[in-house]
């Protein structure tokens, strides 16, 4: 009894751990028949841009995805000091394609799974309109506002890579540390319980300080061009080879690789506030133009292997 | 006469979270949208209640209470072939007539005459029944529903499928009531109707199976849903005063906000919450925007107006027993708070005249260069306004060092942390900042002001400095605009020009400013330095059209005047917004005198006779020669003329345009008897000329002040 009040005041033991979260969440989407996909080894700065969401969520095969994807925004780097701003963070995502019609009673025993009792909590579905104009994509939904805390972005998608969708897929993203914070009762996200031992500032707090003194400080702008351009350019060779190439020996998701690196490197640029607003508008253009061309190609192979399957 | 049986009509779409700032508009449109088409269909009786519309977050409902059972007979008419044509010469039906009588399977002896504009012709009158409403309404709500259109819609299977605001659940449709209530089969997006709806997400249990409006009613109420939204406002207003009872605060009013509230709640709850006092040392413009605008927070303040450390949030529940939502909103407000404390200290490091270096990397149109760009054009242009401020002893030399500094420091702002995260206090922070870093009283409130007003219900900057600043901004955005192709074309306003416009009349007649705006506009053309895609003398026309539009629009909407008070007095001529207001207000005031009614008429009726009745032939204006007035009526409108002249003249210079308007009224009796006694057009060449050139003066006399002749009788 009494060690247990003064593990109290050193902090509350209330509410999941990061890593049950994690366990929890993965299990509850398994669950729905989700595949429980890998997060992906390229920088992006959200679950979205990964093969799994991007690529999938085109075409007419049904899909159940999720998995846990830890997402880069430079611009939003506060080098670990700020309690509640972090440059990497993890998202859960999730896609449904096509969406149950029960969807949002889905989602919120989704939250419920992880001890959220809901006639105690303020649940709230607000518009926002979600967009990602590197990747074409844009959808209609909501944020979910729990408490008045945005803890899901909730889309439909309707266009990915510039394509309209058939069928629209439901993505759900949700941001785990501020729902890990939440549970917690933490008002600082780095006092987090990774697990009983370990907090989320022991994992986490002094990768923040140098991704932020990197790509604030350290980055060298010119390098970061550079390797842009030659990102950019080696995709543009791979794409101008397609068509010669046969179309199933095309590195296609390589290219998109390319283009993801390009986001991010744009991403760091941005962060730095080295890209003026019109040049902006231009670099966001040349990454989509990447990510459309992958989009087409890829919904062009699948046509000719659909057409191909039944002889 | 049989009274037709009716019964009553209930819907319901059942949708996911609807956003809030377009629910009014859906419920409307769908209330309107059925009522049509039932009226269309038949289906209305002749007189009834009306229909009652409601809406929440999660339903759009109407209820109708009486539909008729089925439509009533129509009397059908069939023209077929002329009656000439019909029969033949003995009077019996030829082959035509037979035929007409055939195709629609009847005797000869069914067949009527009808007289019609081209002669008689056989016709067939025929009895339609009506069809019964239970046959008719599932295609109906099943057409009203699915075109229904919204600002924003969405696919949710497929592209192609059904498109809605958002995703529809379930559709409840009853006809009848009670135990005769029937279901209106139909189907949307593989939805199928039925005599279910559901409650709130928490608080309801469902599906709830209902059998008529009452019922739906009760049951809702029941399952934690407040179907009408005025009743969620009544609640909402209650609620604010009851959680602030016994203190002296009140909710910081907000009616923006309040709509917000009552449309994305179906049970709203007040809750209290606080934050750390530290945080009140952050301005209230943040504050508050970050409270109303981010977390839709009510902020509260005292009987002063000073802001407390408290909000008051809505929830969509029925409480906060454990104390837990309170815990949360805090927790959120105080980070929320905390960054914004952080950009503050942060953007702090670079005063606002160092940034003004790096406007020159901020686009701020492709086609119209940066913010430097920007800012040297309405420094240029601020001069001139500057300049005709002095020559009026408006300025000293002092002022127009004050606002040059203004304007140079005005779109800095635009750099910072503070800017990017709240993009709506643009200017705002700039004047903050200023502030806070020791620019003088006369500069920092320019900054803040320079964006006003953003709305006819928006008040203007403060000072005459931040006026400069604020035209200066305004009319380099619509030259600008208008010089790259993106002037505001029907309901498409890119670059919100409009609002700018109107922002520039609002200004000149709220501060009493007598500026004309042709040199500010030829100046903000002869700064810029653009491809034209026009020649400059054409943009000058364009824009000067606009401005007037943009007077006419602000004297209608934001000054209440009347459409042809407006069109009177800048048909007459408009130099200066100002003067124009002033000659449209006292038109306003005086245009309903008797003398000024029949005045109106009277120069109608001059403008006709000089329009049409004379030729060039008949006159050329001039002089009137006194010596060739007759005595009598025509004499005695001429002495009268000339001294409203002279008076109204002496009277207008002096801007007493009611005065000067009430002196040419008077005119009044003096013109009716001219025109009673005295023939104008008479044959004497010479007289006619004469009486045309005292019509000619008249006319001048009636048009120098506002249009007498466009004023509506």
């Amino acid at each position: 009894m009494v060690k247990r009040r003064r593990n109290t005041q050193r902090g509350s033991t209330k509410g999941l751990s990061f890593q049950d979260m994690l366990l929890c969440m993965s299990a509850f989407w398994s669950r729905q028949g989700c595949v429980l996909a890998l997060p992906y080894d390229v920088e992006v700065g959200a679950g979205t841009m990964t093969p799994d969401t991007f690529l999938r969520v085109l075409g007419p095969e049904p899909w159940r995805v999720a998995y846990i994807q830890p997402s880069r925004r430079p611009a939003d780097g506060r080098y670990g000091e700020n309690p509640n701003r972090l440059l990497k963070h993890t998202q859960m995502q999730v896609i449904l394609k096509p969406p149950p019609p029960d969807i949002q009673e889905i989602y919120l025993r989704s939250l419920e799974d992880l001890g959220i009792d809901l006639r105690h909590h303020d649940i709230r579905f607000e518009e926002d309109n979600w967009e990602a104009p590197t990747l074409g994509a844009w959808g209609i939904g909501w944020q979910v506002m729990l408490d008045g805390l945005e803890i899901t972005q909730f889309t439909y998608f309707q266009q990915c890579g510039g394509f309209d969708l058939e069928p629209v897929s439901v993505e759900l993203t949700y941001g785990l540390e501020r729902i890990a914070a939440f549970l917690q009762g933490k008002g600082n996200v780095f006092d987090v319980r990774w697990n009983q031992a370990t907090s989320y500032g022991e994992m986490r707090q002094e990768e923040e300080r140098e991704l932020s003194i990197y790509d604030f400080e350290a980055a060298s702008q010119q390098t970061c061009r550079t390797l842009f351009e030659l990102y950019e350019a080696e995709a543009a060779r791979l794409l101008a080879s397609f068509g010669s190439a046969s179309g199933d020996r095309f590195p296609l998701r390589k290219v998109y690789d390319l283009c993801l690196k390009c986001s991010h490197l744009f991403n760091i640029l941005d962060a730095r506030r080295a890209i003026s607003v019109s040049e902006r508008v231009a670099l966001i253009g040349r990454v989509r133009k990447l990510a459309c061309e992958v989009a087409r190609i890829y919904l062009d192979r699948k046509t000719v292997f659909v057409e191909v399957e039944p002889a | 006469m049989k009274v037709p049986r009716t019964q009553p009509l209930l819907v319901e779409i059942g949708c996911e979270e609807i956003p809030a700032r377009f629910l009014d508009g859906a419920r409307e449109d769908f209330g309107r949208s059925l009522l049509g088409a039932l009226q269309q269909a038949r289906l209305l009786p002749a007189e009834t209640s009306p229909p009652l519309w409601y809406s929440t977050p999660r339903r759009l409902t109407v209820w109708v209470p009486a539909v008729l059972t089925r439509q009533p007979d129509q009397v059908e008419e069939i023209v077929g072939p002329p009656v000439r044509v019909a029969f033949d010469s003995s009077g019996k039906p030829t082959k035509a007539a037979a035929s007409f009588a055939a195709k629609n399977s009847v005797t000869m002896e069914a067949l009527s005459r009808v007289a019609t504009p081209k002669g008689e012709y056989l016709a067939l009158r025929k009895t339609v029944r009506g069809r019964p409403a239970e046959k008719l309404l599932p295609g109906i709500l099943a057409n009203v529903i699915s075109s229904l259109s919204f600002p924003k819609s969405m696919y949710w299977t497929a592209k192609g499928g059904p498109r809605f605001i958002r995703p529809i659940r379930w559709l409840l449709a009853l006809l009848g009531e009670g135990e005769k209530a029937r279901v209106v089969p139909f189907e949307i997006a593989g939805v199928k109707s039925g005599a279910t709806t559901r409650g709130h997400r928490i608080l309801g249990k469902g599906p709830l199976r209902v059998s008529g409006f009452m019922d739906y009613l009760k049951k809702l109420d029941r399952a934690g849903v407040k179907l009408d939204p005025s009743t969620r406002r009544a609640r909402i207003q209650e609620e604010l005063q009851v959680l602030l009872k016994g203190t002296r605060w009140r909710a910081v009013k907000d009616e923006g906000l309040l709509d917000w509230v009552v449309n994305s709640t179906e049970w709203p709850t007040g809750l209290l919450g606080r934050f750390d006092k530290r945080f009140l040392h952050l301005p209230r413009e943040i504050l508050v925007t970050v409270m109303r605008d981010h977390q839709k927070y009510f902020a509260i303040e005292d009987e002063n107006g000073n802001l407390q450390p408290h909000f008051i949030t809505l929830l969509n529940l029925d409480g906060d027993r454990q104390g837990s939502i309170r815990k949360g909103h805090e927790r959120v407000l105080a980070a929320r708070f905390a960054d914004a404390e952080f950009f503050w200290e942060a953007d702090q490091r670079e005063s606002l005249s160092e940034r003004a270096a790096r406007l020159a990397q901020v686009t701020y149109q492709a086609d119209l260069g940066s913010y430097a760009d920007k800012v040297a054009r309405m420094q240029a242009i601020g001069q001139e306004i500057c300049r005709e401020f002095q020559d009026r002893e408006i300025f000293t030399a002092a002022d127009t060092a004050s606002a040059m500094r203004a304007i140079e420091l005005s779109k800095c702002d635009l750099t910072t942390q503070m800017v990017q995260e709240f993009p709506e206090l643009q200017g705002v922070v700039g004047g903050l900042y200023a502030w806070a870093q020791g620019e003088p009283a006369e500069v920092h409130e320019a900054i803040y002001d320079h964006y006003k007003p953003e709305g006819l219900d928006d008040g203007c900057p403060r000072s005459k400095i931040g006026v400069v600043v604020s035209l200066a901004d305004k009319l380099d955005g619509i030259v600008g605009g208008f010089a790259i192709g993106q002037e505001p074309t029907g309901s498409s306003d890119p670059f919100g020009l409009r609002r700018q416009g109107n922002g520039i009349v609002k200004v000149l007649v709220e501060h009493s400013l007598g500026l004309p705006l042709k040199p500010l506009v030829q100046q903000a053309i002869s700064v810029l330095n653009v491809d034209w895609k026009r020649p400059q003398h054409e943009v000058f026309g364009s824009v000067m059209d606009f401005l007037e539009e943009r007077l006419k629009f602000y004297l209608e909407s934001g000054r209440r005047l009347r459409y042809d008070t407006v069109r009177a007095v800048v048909a007459a001529g408009w130099e200066s917004p100002l003067e124009a207001a002033r000659r449209a207000e006292a038109l306003e005031r005086i245009r309903g005198g008797e003398n000024f009614i029949a005045l109106s008429v009277a120069a109608k009726r001059i403008k006709n006779i000089l329009a049409k009745s004379a030729t060039a032939s008949d006159w050329q204006p001039g002089e009137v020669n006194a010596d060739l007035l007759e005595p009598g009526p025509e004499r005695e409108l001429f002495e009268a003329y000339v001294g409203a002249s002279v008076e109204a003249g002496k009277l207008a210079v002096a801007q007493e345009f009611e005065k000067a308007l009430e002196s040419i009224a008077a005119l009044r009796p003096a013109v009716d008897l001219f025109f009673d006694k005295v023939l104008v057009m008479t044959e004497d060449p010479t007289l006619r000329e004469n009486r045309l050139r005292l019509l000619g003066k008249l006319d001048a006399l009636f048009s120098g002040i506002a249009q007498f002749a466009e004023i509506a009788g």
